[in-house]
């Protein structure tokens, strides 16, 4: 069974103590953050629950040989795919999906692989009728196959500089 | 340390919920920061730091996108106000996608989990590319059109 070990208790302590001050300083702001926080959780929540999810049939189905294989040092171009795709239907903000990549990262998953996934999030397919409308289709298509690009290339960069 | 025995469905379940917990005070910290900025910097004051120059606008467009935090389709619509002002599609490009693509907010917590070296080296990567990304998007429509 895995240790608990938490992440980011420091970062709390002082997020905690800025909240404590500005309950002193300017209580009203205080009270927004507040119903901000609870805004973000209800948003949030759904989003965890698919994680959790996500991350337990990885771990069941996957070995952590297979995760060599899908998303390790000889992953290839599959391991390219699926990290697009992966960062593509992604949902919610970047930092929910810090957990599972670095369960993930501790059974071989690449840092590049970790890059590419993080930077084509940026292809938003929900917001994609959104763009069309107020930048127009051939921007729309354009940017789109940069980041992807991009992606690619960072991975590549990432992979490089963390050997 | 690589297991090479199978979990039962349970025992994946169990440490993919403890692997959550364990992030949970770096979540709730972030998700702290995020609330007390959207308290305090409102759209409409992002809106105000752009149209000075086409070189400023490019600059602010990065650094407000990547400071900023909140749902991808808040940035379109501040987007799409701006380009009513005469902001440049350049600027408006780079904001939109900092916006997505940078945390500035969340750096601390990326690098508690994947260290400093990969966190910093990824955002300048990512940086640089949201600038890039932009700026190769203009040149190409340009010259599709």
């Amino acid at each position: 069974m895995k240790k608990l070990e938490f992440k980011g208790l420091k970062l709390l302590i002082i997020v905690v103590i800025s909240y404590v001050l500005l309950f002193f300083i300017d209580y009203s702001k205080f009270k927004d953050s507040l119903e901000k926080i609870n805004e973000i959780l209800i948003i949030l929540l759904p989003i965890f629950v698919f994680i959790i999810i996500l991350t337990a049939l990885i771990n069941y189905f996957l070995k952590p040989k297979q995760i060599l294989k899908h998303f390790g040092e000889d992953s290839g171009k599959a391991g390219l795919f699926y990290s697009i795709v992966g960062g593509i239907l992604s949902h919610g903000p970047m930092y929910a999906w810090y957990g599972m990549l670095e369960d993930m990262r501790k059974q071989g998953l690449k840092d590049g692989l970790i890059t590419v996934f993080l930077y084509s999030r940026a292809v938003k397919l929900p917001l994609l009728p959104l763009m069309i409308a107020i930048f127009g289709l051939s921007y729309t298509i354009v940017i789109n196959i940069y980041i992807i690009i991009f992606a690619i290339i960072q991975g590549k960069i990432i992979d490089k500089i963390m050997k | 340390m690589i297991k090479n025995n199978k979990p039962t469905i349970k025992k994946a379940f169990v440490n993919s919920f403890k692997s959550f917990v364990s992030i949970l005070p770096m979540m709730f910290a972030i998700i702290g920061i995020v609330a007390i900025f959207q308290v305090y910097v409102t759209p409409d004051m992002i809106s105000t730091l752009f149209g000075y120059s086409k070189f400023a606008d490019i600059f602010t467009g990065t650094i407000a996108g990547a400071v900023s935090q909140g749902q991808g389709s808040i940035s379109f619509v501040i987007a799409e106000g701006l380009k009513d002002q005469g902001v440049s599609l350049y600027a408006l490009s780079t904001f939109t996608l900092a916006w997505v693509t940078l945390g500035f907010l969340q750096i601390p917590a990326e690098a508690s989990v994947f260290g400093i070296k990969f966190t910093v080296y990824r955002n300048i990567l990512a940086f640089i590319s949201t600038v890039l990304v932009s700026y190769l998007t203009i040149i190409t429509i340009g010259f599709i059109k």
